[in-house]
């Protein structure tokens, strides 16, 4: 064999070699349900929620922020789904929607004493600790970026989607790959830091 | 870990560990001191731990075949002087709870082939189990024996409806063929680092306590943060004359009872007995 054929040889074989070795098993992104070629649920299973609760309102077009509903994200590990009575607290006063359908179920709920029976689309593994608290303190509190920003960063643009749907992979990797960045330490500061990366961090 | 985090970290790795002051400028360095004059042998300490960490209670059977989950237990010895001859060989009976002594030289890190176990920041010796592969390395090489196996799938029948409710949420419900261990309670240090870190301070001495020292009915363990100069148990192990980065620690004088089990192995453990002392003519 001579010197080119086998560099060739050696080419191809690494160019079917690497497409096994590195093929990506997740898809960052992508429309709601979808999966990977093998099949894997990247981004979670499809959830349908009981009311199509139009993120793009509350949190778009009325500027709420993320933090009015999901009270605990600053004070504990989750971000919590919040309670009928919060959303009756604006609703009851609001009566220009009142005729709405999406206002009609809200308010059979609230009439038969029912909670509404949200579903979650962020569910991370059992095994897995996340806090909120922290991510919500530095980033939002101390750094003072935009709750939209702060919250984007796992979350996606919440503000632009009706129902929220996963648009980031939540897989180890990814967590990983924000943990090793340079972060500035404080807003306007030149020091940079990156994520703790010690295990028992988020593996409980 | 990328190439250039390892060249960046090279000095850290080749580094041996422990060492004086290694924890001189760390926030945390989680220790703890038992003293087994105090201890009556009353296993609150592991019953607490069963229910903080998720413990399966695997049966008779199986707990002679020494495949029990005991991340703390209390081992017997019996005879001390004279006393089994006596008419009340109990007498004699003396107690020590063996718990994993989070080494700093750990002899179960080196040998895990999928690196399951390493040295956490603050001091422990962690345990992932998504990493296990069940290869009980580490197990056979840990001179304390306070690794666990887990050599059935135990949430199938340890925790039969409605007992599963009692599950702690903050701990892991281990699978068939991981490893596990003691861990210095990380759930509960990891909820007070955590809010202590957002109100901009360290944790205070005794603020958090493992499950065991806890439970401890004549407070013989004590726990708390060796980095902190000013924490009892920094206080104990210093007039105690124990020193972490030491494999044979030196007395000023008799009668300090403070020692490390198994300290000639060179594991340099974080965990300090109190030698227990009986007066045999009373």
């Amino acid at each position: 064999m001579n010197y080119g054929k086998r560099i060739f040889l050696w080419i191809v074989l690494f160019w079917i070699g690497s497409a096994q070795v590195f093929a990506e098993p997740f898809v960052q992104g992508g429309p709601i349900g979808s999966q990977t070629s093998d099949g894997y649920d990247a981004l979670g299973p499809v959830v349908e929620q009981p009311i199509e609760f139009p993120h793009n309102t509350h949190a778009g077009r009325m500027q709420i922020n993320c933090m009015y509903c999901h009270t605990y994200a600053r004070r504990s590990n989750v971000s919590g789904i919040p309670r009928l009575d919060k959303c009756m607290g604006c609703h009851n006063l609001i009566e220009g929607v009142k005729d709405r359908p999406r206002i009609k179920k809200l308010f059979e709920y609230w009439e038969n004493k029912q909670p509404i029976p949200w579903k979650k689309v962020h569910d991370l593994p059992d095994f897995v600790r996340f806090n909120h608290e922290r991510h919500i303190q530095r980033f939002y509190f101390q750094e003072k970026r935009p709750v939209r920003e702060v919250c984007g960063y796992c979350h996606g643009d919440i503000a632009s989607m009706t129902t929220a749907r996963r648009v980031k992979a939540l897989s180890m990797g990814w967590c990983v790959s924000c943990h090793q960045k340079d972060h500035l330490e404080k807003a306007g500061s030149t020091v940079t830091s990156h994520g703790p990366n010690d295990c028992w961090l988020c593996h409980k | 870990m990328s190439l250039s985090n390892l060249i960046q970290n090279w000095n850290s790795f080749r580094t041996r560990r422990p060492y004086e002051g290694q924890y001189d400028d760390a926030p945390y360095k989680w220790a703890m001191v038992i003293d087994l004059d105090a201890c009556i042998g009353c296993n609150a300490c592991t019953v607490a731990c069963y229910a903080e960490n998720n413990l399966p209670v695997v049966g008779k059977e199986r707990f002679g075949k020494g495949q029990a989950m005991h991340w703390i237990r209390i081992e017997r010895y019996w005879g001390e002087g004279d006393a089994m001859t006596s008419e009340f060989p109990d007498h004699g009976a003396q107690y020590l709870p063996m718990l994993c002594q989070q080494c700093e030289a750990a002899p179960c890190e080196p040998v895990c082939p999928v690196g399951a176990t390493h040295h956490s920041p603050d001091g422990l010796n962690t345990q992932v189990y998504n990493r296990c592969v069940g290869s009980r390395y580490c197990s056979a090489n840990c001179p304390y024996k306070v690794r666990y196996f887990n050599w059935w799938n135990y949430p199938d029948r340890a925790w039969p409806n409605p007992l599963e409710l009692q599950l702690n949420p903050d701990v892991t419900v281990r699978s068939k063929g991981v490893m596990e261990k003691c861990t210095f309670c990380m759930q509960r240090l990891r909820a007070g680092m955590d809010k202590a870190k957002t109100e901009g301070r360290i944790l205070a001495d005794g603020e958090v306590l493992t499950a065991c020292a806890q439970a401890c009915p004549t407070s013989a363990i004590t726990f708390g943060n060796l980095a902190d100069k000013k924490s009892k148990v920094a206080r104990m192990w210093k007039n105690q004359q124990v020193d972490l980065a030491k494999d044979s620690q030196e007395k000023s004088e008799e009668g300090i009872r403070g020692y490390r089990i198994l300290e000639e192995l060179n594991t340099y453990p974080s965990i300090v007995y109190l030698e227990r002392v009986r007066n045999l003519e009373a």
